[in-house]
C-alpha cells in the first residue's frame, strides 16, 4: 500500500531531506525546493481578499488528486459555499469528494459534539479539542489539513498562554500523525506581525504571507515564503493571480519597488 | 528582396528557444506583422502570443484581417486597450492587461497561456513594442523584466521576437535588447 510506504519514508528521512508534501502550485513548490516539508503546520497568513482560502483550497485538491485523503476544517465559512467556489477549477474532480479523499467539515459541528458552547475555552476544553481533532485526523487517515481560519479559533481561546498551548498541541499531534497542516491566519493590512496574537507564528514551522501591494495606483496580489522549517527556500516575494487553472506566480520586479 | 522576406530569412532557421530582437523602421511594421503572425507561424507550426501594447487588438486584429491572414493561432495579451473604458471582457484570444506598468501582469497571463494552450504545438511571444512599453516603465524594470520572461521562454523551448522601432528606440534600449537577446536582426528598408 503507498501509504504504508510513506510512513516508513517519513520515519526514517535521508540526511538534511526531509519528505516533501508537494503544495502542487509549481512555482510554490519551487519556491520551497520541492514543497512543503511533511508534518509541517504552516500559516497562511494575510489580510482579507489576499487569497488565503483560495491557495488552501487548491493545496488539498492536488493533495486529493495525488491520493492523499485531505480535510478542510472550516470556522466561518459554510462548506458548501467553498465547494461551489472548486468548481471553476479546471483540475478539480468532484470523484474526489464522492470518494472521500477531499472532506469538509464544519468546525462549529465539532464544537457541538464537544459541548464546547462558552465564548472562552478552558485548558481543559483545548485538551478535548485537540485531541478531537487528532482523532479525526487519524481515523480519517489524513494527510493533508486546512483550518480556516486559526484566527477564529484563536478568538475563543483569548490569553496567549491558552493560543500558545492550542498551537504547540496541535501542531505536534498533526505532525505526528505525518498530516502537513495549513492554518490560515487572518490579520489587518496595518498590521507589523504576521499573526492577530504574535505567538502563533512563533510557534508555527513556517509562514507564508500573503498581501495586497500597491505600486504606482496599480493594486497587486503578492506571496511570500517568510519561514518554512525543514529546508532552504526562496525569501523573495512573487506576484499572484488566481485563475482557473489555479494559483499562478512569477517573481516581483525589484526595479519596480516603491 | 522586400522586408517581408528578409525578416522571413533571417527567423525561419532559428533553433528553438531563441530569443531575438527585430530592430525596424515603422514602414516596414505590416511587413513584420505578416512574418510573425502568418509566415513564421505556417513554416514551424506555432502557436503565438501577441503582447501588444503599442495599438489595441483589435486593432491589429483588423490589420490582419486586411492583410487576409487566419487568426485562430493567434492569442492577445492586451495591454493597449482601455478596459475601462471600452468594457470588453476578456475571452479565448484576447486577454487584458490593465495596465502596461503592471508588467509582473503581462508575465502572468502569458504562463496562463502556455498552460491553457496546445501542449503539442510550439509557441512564439512576440512583443510589439518594447518602446511602448518603455513610455510606461523604466528601462531598468524593462530589463529585469525581460530578462525573467525570455528565460522562462528559452526554459520552455519557445521563440520569443522583440519588436523594436527604430525612430522610437535610443542607444540605451539597443544595448539592453543586446544584453537579453540572443541575436538582433536589423531589418534595412531596402535589400
Ligand atoms: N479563480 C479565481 N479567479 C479570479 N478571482 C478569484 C478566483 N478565486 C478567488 N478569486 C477572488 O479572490 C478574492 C480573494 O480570495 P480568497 O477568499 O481566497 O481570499 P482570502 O484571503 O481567504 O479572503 P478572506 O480574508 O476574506 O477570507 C475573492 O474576492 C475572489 O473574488
Ligand atoms: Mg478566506
Amino acid at each position: 500500500m503507498p501509504e504504508e510506504k510513506q510512513e516508513k519514508v517519513f520515519s526514517l528521512p535521508k540526511k538534511g531531506q526531509r519528505n516533501r508534501c508537494k503544495t502542487g502550485i509549481d512555482t510554490l513548490d519551487a519556491i520551497l525546493n520541492g514543497g512543503i516539508p511533511r508534518g509541517n503546520t504552516v500559516l497562511i497568513t494575510g489580510s482579507c481578499g489576499t487569497g488565503k482560502t483560495t491557495t488552501s483550497l487548491e493545496f488539498l485538491v492536488h493533495g486529493a488528486l495525488y491520493g492523499e485523503n485531505c480535510l478542510f476544517l472550516s470556522v466561518t465559512e459554510a462548506s458548501e459555499k467553498l465547494l461551489a467556489n472548486l468548481i471553476p477549477y479546471e483540475f478539480f474532480d468532484d470523484s474526489l469528494l464522492k470518494r472521500g479523499k477531499l472532506m469538509f467539515i464544519d468546525m462549529p459541528a465539532i464544537y457541538e459534539r464537544l459541548g464546547l458552547q462558552k465564548s472562552e475555552f478552558s485548558f481543559e476544553e483545548i485538551d478535548l479539542l485537540v485531541d478531537a481533532l487528532g482523532d479525526i485526523v487519524k481515523e480519517l487517515k489524513i494527510k493533508r489539513l486546512v483550518i480556516d481560519s486559526v484566527t477564529s479559533v484563536c478568538f475563543q481561546l483569548k490569553t496567549e498562554e491558552k493560543i500558545r498551548d492550542f498551537i504547540l498541541k496541535l501542531g505536534k499531534k498533526l505532525s505526528d500523525l505525518g498530516c502537513t497542516s495549513l492554518l490560515v491566519s487572518e490579520i489587518l493590512p496595518s498590521d507589523a506581525r504576521y499573526s492577530t496574537y504574535g505567538v502563533e507564528e512563533a510557534i508555527a514551522d513556517g509562514i507564508i504571507l500573503m498581501g495586497n501591494y500597491e505600486r504606482r495606483g496599480d493594486l497587486l496580489r503578492t506571496l511570500q515564503v517568510v519561514k518554512m522549517r525543514g529546508t532552504t527556500h526562496s525569501r523573495a516575494k512573487y506576484v499572484l493571480d488566481l485563475t482557473p487553472i489555479g494559483v499562478l506566480l512569477v517573481p516581483m520586479l525589484k526595479g519596480g519597488g516603491e | 528582396m522586400g522586408a517581408t522576406e528578409q525578416i522571413f530569412e533571417s527567423l525561419k532557421e532559428l533553433p528553438e528557444g531563441s530569443v531575438i530582437a527585430l530592430e525596424a523602421n515603422s514602414e516596414a511594421y505590416f511587413d513584420v506583422i505578416r512574418v510573425i503572425t502568418e509566415k513564421i507561424p505556417k513554416h514551424k507550426n506555432l502557436d503565438v502570443i501577441y503582447i501588444n501594447s503599442t495599438l489595441p487588438a483589435n486593432s491589429i486584429i483588423n490589420v490582419m484581417e486586411l492583410l487576409d491572414i487566419k487568426r485562430d493561432n493567434i492569442y492577445f495579451v492586451d495591454c493597449g486597450s482601455s478596459v475601462l473604458l471600452t468594457q470588453q471582457a476578456s475571452n479565448g484570444h484576447i486577454i487584458f492587461v490593465e495596465s502596461a506598468t503592471m508588467l509582473e501582469n503581462i508575465m502572468l497571463k502569458v504562463e496562463y497561456l502556455m498552460r491553457k494552450m496546445d501542449k503539442k504545438k510550439g509557441k512564439l511571444i512576440f512583443i510589439d513594442s518594447i518602446n511602448s512599453l518603455a513610455i510606461h516603465n523604466s528601462l531598468s524594470i524593462l530589463s529585469e523584466f525581460m530578462h525573467i520572461l525570455f528565460n522562462n521562454m528559452r526554459s520552455k523551448g519557445a521563440y520569443t521576437v522583440v519588436l523594436s522601432i527604430k525612430e522610437q528606440s535610443s542607444d540605451e534600449m539597443s544595448k539592453a535588447l543586446t544584453m537579453v537577446c540572443d541575436e538582433k536582426i536589423d531589418v534595412k528598408e531596402e535589400w
